[in-house]
């Protein structure tokens, strides 16, 4: 990477001022006259059909404009009630009956947001319970009450347009990996290693809760003002939604107060603009962290791993993984395909057998959360990774590095893997927490262990993005792209790609927010794949601007294109500073006037291999990879149960770091996330009722939880068709947290812990089991 | 997230203040720093036509040293008393219970008498206040009577109040001389929750030789336990023996109960580790 200038410097983020000085512009903050505020009424039922609902008194209440029923939405013209990304399973609000606890019923528009609420106590309601699921083990039996009588694909994404309309029953995808005879391995084998992992349902937290503002314009055109991590998606399922052409809606997101996942496809705007265009006054819904917990979840995951071992190698692993995707599928199939297909690991098996399920149930809507899965399968397989190096007597940390999967070699699903640095990432990890540094004799009742996790993870493919970069005649520029900043700091990713590729300083270039009246249409922001998509697309809009440069110098200056260069915000010939002209200049000559610009636009859009159904192969099931270790040293008091994590290191092959500082914060950022889920969070649902809803019983990782050593490792091996060679950050540190922590313990104590969150309790009941004690069941 | 609306009602004084409580019985309820009553009322879990600010009453809000200890009005805030030299000094392991909650806005705001008189099974502030022995002062309409805090806690969330009655303040004697007292909280969750379960231990020596040993816990069931029975402890040094003795006492006067934060298996084993520690710890320190 010679010669870069703004490329691999740590800048500082372009929206840190704005942010710490409160200047930012959130949803929250935007005002409109007459905007009505939002109230919902919620199921008190897992199941139920609904016989009865009376909204008189609460219509009849003063200041209240609408109180709005799914029937009433079934009603409007045109609308389909229902939504979703993979089903249209969703309804905008309950039509006939609920399907979880906290499903949206019926909502009222009023003047303010206590007007709202005080309507809704006023709605009476009629339930008759129906049989409901809970299980995800038990909801995949055919005997099981069914969640959807039918499945209806919703045919949004070109990587989802194998789902199936399924027959009668609650799962609502299969995928299917097989390779090799998995059979005759097992019967070979020395060894053979079975267990199950769970992981459970958890929240998202992000800062700002979803929040959604919609109106009519002097046009009667949709405007949205929506904390989404996807406008164009957002546009695209309300104009199939309610029959509107994507011209009559506009989507604009300012900045969010986090997503981790939570904010991706639609939510509150299919309900919300129901509600402007009944009332034709501006509408807005901002959720209470009560109704977050209610609205999407990390999906609860259990699977069953069986390895067999051959003269000390893995010769065949077999994964069944269930996912509990809740009332409605949300994206969840796409989890399960993604990251059903990485559940044997980052590792050289010849014998793989994977059958990754979605299944419904009474609980709250899973969907993606960051890691999108991969989390809850590396849970599994790389917790068995110590498990079988340890009962084998292999070092734990060789155990992976021999099986580890090599530049272009064949992935489980047959893909030859490329800029894939697991190997260092693992030997990186070993380093910085001394691994082969000898271990002192422990007494008493505070025991240390140390413990190595690893894993990977694959981006989506296909997914698209699309760019323009306009350059100004004095030499500045504007970006227009629909990556949404969520604090992950794209806007300042993009800065330095655009402006290293024009030659301009990193503050002359402005990026414009996702305006879909505006701004080209990006997938998600999500699944670390906003640097290389958008990162390539806003780079090769820059090049075709910079090939319109060259056009006019090259003519002026009588010189060769190819020996033209950008820097310093001028044009000039490769050695030769002094012969160039300045970008205003340039424009100048070309335009005769400065009161001008030049656009350009490019997509970004890399392609998939089909995948064969029955096998799970494909020749490209995806675009790059990014893989993960983590590397940790753990305390466990004996008598408590407690874990302290001592130390703590987060090393992820994030590509060439445009921003070295920025993948140092996700890389740490994810794992102080993933700290949290790995020894304390969890959804507790007791019937399909949430019993911890709420902040003061659902805890997140606080700065008192922190690591006293904590450290990210960048790896940067770099991809050849990422822009500079950059691939992404933003999950990488997620990935294998829980594992190194789970690890660490045995390490420290000899027990295995298989079920997350790792409690106090878990912890002590483990050691109890082991001491041969007699536990009473719980 | 909002209130239903309700009228506050600010009395000059503790006689007024009953008068509107009896007067509106079950549709009034006393507000103090409303920490939690505002959440509670927020999230629509509750509500009350009147509220009856006793931020209103003067002198509510004040420690003041006595000769046989101090007593620290109801609306003193958390933050108050965690900072008060007069009760670091004296009473450090008062300030050291009352230091653990929450967070710094919620101790500016939050007051000792609405701790104590919303009754959350898992306040770390009763186990240190019950060490000491402490008292509660209740004004009503009879006028004022005083019961220990042990007799307080009447329940989940329920107490002693009666119909018009206000909590005024509680009384902490002083500490025994020659005592050193410590408050233990053990997280089973984040560094931030909740305690699974509080011990306080007091132990009282003359001449090196033991001469009380007290304890409290909370968390671990509807109300929180003031232990009985260890007058034995009295010239005995805190050997397995012993140790085994006072575990097994605690053992037979706790009924913990399952919640987020542990089984009942869990909670017993803590007792008996949190108990055993508090007790080295003052021997360490000793």
């Amino acid at each position: 990477m010679a010669n870069l200038a703004v490329v691999g410097q740590s800048v500082y983020r372009k929206d840190a001022n704005p942010k710490v000085t409160g200047k930012a512009l959130h949803v929250g903050n935007i005002e409109m006259p007459g905007m009505l505020q939002v109230a919902v009424l919620r199921s008190p039922y897992a199941h139920a059909r609904i016989t009865r609902i009376d909204k008189s008194k609460a219509a009849g209440l003063e200041g209240v404009a609408l109180v709005m029923t799914g029937v009433d939405v079934a009603k409007m013209p045109g609308v389909d009630p229902y939504y979703g990304p993979a089903f249209r399973d969703q309804p905008i609000l309950a039509v006939d009956k609920v399907c979880y606890v906290g499903d949206p019923v019926v909502a009222v528009a009023a003047r303010d947001q206590r007007t709202a609420e005080d309507a809704l106590q006023l709605v009476e309601v009629d339930y008759e319970p129906l049989p409901a699921v809970f299980d995800v083990l038990e909801a995949v039996r055919p005997e099981s009450p069914l969640v959807h009588e039918r499945h209806r694909p919703a045919k949004a994404f070109a990587d989802l347009a194998h789902v199936k309309a399924g027959q009668q029953s609650n799962i609502c995808y299969h995928f299917k990996l097989r390779t090799g005879d998995v059979d005759k391995a097992f019967a070979d084998a020395d060894r053979v290693f079975e267990d199950t992992f769970s992981s459970p349902p958890a929240q998202h937290m992000p800062m700002e809760p979803h929040v959604t503002l919609v109106y009519l314009d002097e046009q009667e055109r949709l405007n949205v003002w929506t904390a989404s991590q996807s406008p164009s998606y957002v546009r695209t399922e309300l104009s199939n939604t309610f029959s509107i052409p994507m011209h009559h809606i506009r989507v604009r997101v300012p900045y969010i107060g986090g997503g981790y996942g939570a904010k991706l496809y639609a939510k509150l705007e299919p309900l919300v603009t129901a509600l402007a265009l009944i009332t034709k006054k501006p509408v807005r819904y901002a959720l209470t962290r009560e109704e977050e917990f209610l609205t999407i979840t990390k999906h609860k995951v259990i699977t069953k791993i069986k390895t067999a071992i051959k003269n000390g190698s893995i010769t065949a692993r077999k994964c069944e993984v269930f996912w509990d995707t809740g009332a409605y599928a949300e994206i969840g199939p796409r989890i399960g395909h993604k990251s059903g297909y990485t559940a044997a690991g980052p590792y050289r098996i010849p014998n793989v057998w994977i059958d990754s399920y979605c299944v419904y149930t009474n609980h709250v809507p899973a969907g993606a959360f960051r890691g999108f899965g991969v989390p809850q399968v590396i849970w599994a397989y790389d917790s068995q990774m110590d498990i079988i190096a340890r009962a084998i007597g292999e070092d734990p940390v060789e155990f992976r590095l021999k099986p580890a999967l090599e530049e272009g070699e064949s992935f489980a699903t047959g893909t030859l893997v490329r800029s894939f640095g697991i190997k260092e990432a693992i030997r990186q990890a070993a380093r910085a927490i001394e691994w082969s540094k000898p271990r002192p004799v422990q007494t008493g009742t505070k025991l240390r262990g140390k413990g190595i996790a690893a894993g990977v993870k694959a981006v989506l493919t296909p997914s698209i993005s699309g760019a323009i970069v306009i350059m100004n005649a004095d030499g500045t520029a504007n970006v227009l792209s629909s990556t949404v900043e969520m604090g992950q700091g794209s806007e300042t990713t993009m800065g330095q790609i655009v402006a290293e590729e024009l030659g301009i300083a990193f503050d002359q270039v402005h990026i414009v927010q996702p305006d879909t009246d505006v701004t080209p249409y990006d997938t998600i922001t999500a699944g670390s794949r906003s640097t290389y998509h958008m990162g390539n697309a806003v780079r090769m809009a820059a090049v075709k601007i910079k090939a319109k440069l060259f056009e006019v110098v090259a003519a002026k200056l009588e010189a060769h294109p190819d020996d033209l260069v950008a820097g310093g915000g001028r044009i000039f010939v490769r050695g030769m500073a002094e012969r160039g002209m300045t970008i205003s200049e340039i424009f100048l000559a070309k335009f005769g006037s400065l009161g001008t610009t030049l656009a350009a636009e490019a997509v970004c859009q890399p392609t998939a291999g089909h995948m064969d159904p029955e096998t799970g192969q494909s020749e490209k099931c995806t675009e790059y990879w990014f893989p993960s270790a983590t590397a940790a040293e753990v305390e466990v008091d004996t008598e408590t149960g407690q874990v302290k994590v001592l130390q703590l290191f987060s090393v992820g092959d994030t590509g060439t770091a445009i921003n070295p500082r920025h993948c140092e914060q996700q890389l740490l950022g994810a794992a102080i996330m993933h700290l949290g889920l790995t020894l304390f969070e969890e959804m507790i649902f007791d019937e399909g009722q949430l019993v911890n809803g709420s902040l003061l019983d659902y805890q997140v990782a606080s700065i008192k939880d922190m690591p006293e050593s904590f450290r990210p490792i960048v790896v940067e091996v770099p991809h050849e068709t990422g822009p500079f060679g950059a691939k992404g950050a933003g999950e990488t540190g997620a990935l294998t947290v829980a594992p190194a922590i789970a690890n660490a313990i045995q390490d420290a104590t000899g027990v295995r812990i298989r079920g997350l969150p790792i409690t106090p309790e878990k912890v002590l009941r483990a050691l109890a089991e082991k001491k041969g004690e007699a536990l009473p069941q719980d | 997230m909002t209130i239903r609306s309700f009228d506050l009602l600010q009395p000059r004084s503790l006689a007024e203040a009953s008068d509107l409580l009896l007067k509106h019985r079950d549709e009034a309820r006393p507000i103090a720093g409303g920490t939690t009553l505002v959440i509670l009322m927020k999230q629509r879990a509750v509500h009350y036509p009147y509220l009856v600010d006793l931020q209103s009453i003067p002198g509510l809000n004040r420690i003041a040293k006595e000769v046989d200890g101090i007593r620290i009005g109801a609306l003193v805030t958390h933050r108050t008393v965690e900072l008060s030299r007069l009760v670091r000094n004296s009473f450090p392991v008062v300030a050291e219970a009352f230091s653990t909650i929450g967070n710094v806005r919620v101790r500016e705001t939050a007051s000792v008498g609405g701790n104590l008189a919303h009754a959350d099974y898992r306040l770390d502030p009763p186990p240190a206040l019950l060490l000491l022995k402490s008292e509660v002062t209740l004004f009503g309409p009879g006028g004022s009577r005083v019961i220990p805090l042990k007799d307080f806690f009447t329940g989940m969330y329920e107490t002693a109040l009666e119909a018009g009655e206000i909590l005024v303040d509680v009384k902490i004697p002083n500490m025994p001389t020659g005592s050193k007292a410590v408050y233990l909280r053990h997280s089973a969750l984040s560094a931030n929750d909740w305690p699974c379960l509080g011990v306080a231990a007091l132990v009282s020596k003359e001449n090196g030789r033991v001469r009380e040993l007290r304890l409290a816990l909370s968390g671990l069931a509807a109300t929180p336990v003031s232990v009985d029975g260890l007058e034995f402890v009295r010239d005995c040094s805190f050997d397995d023996s012993v140790l085994d003795r006072i575990l097994g006492i605690v053992d037979e006067q706790i009924a913990p109960f399952y919640d987020l934060r542990g089984s009942e298996w869990y909670k017993r084993r803590m007792a008996r580790v949190f108990v055993r520690r508090a007790i080295a710890q003052l021997e360490s320190q000793a």
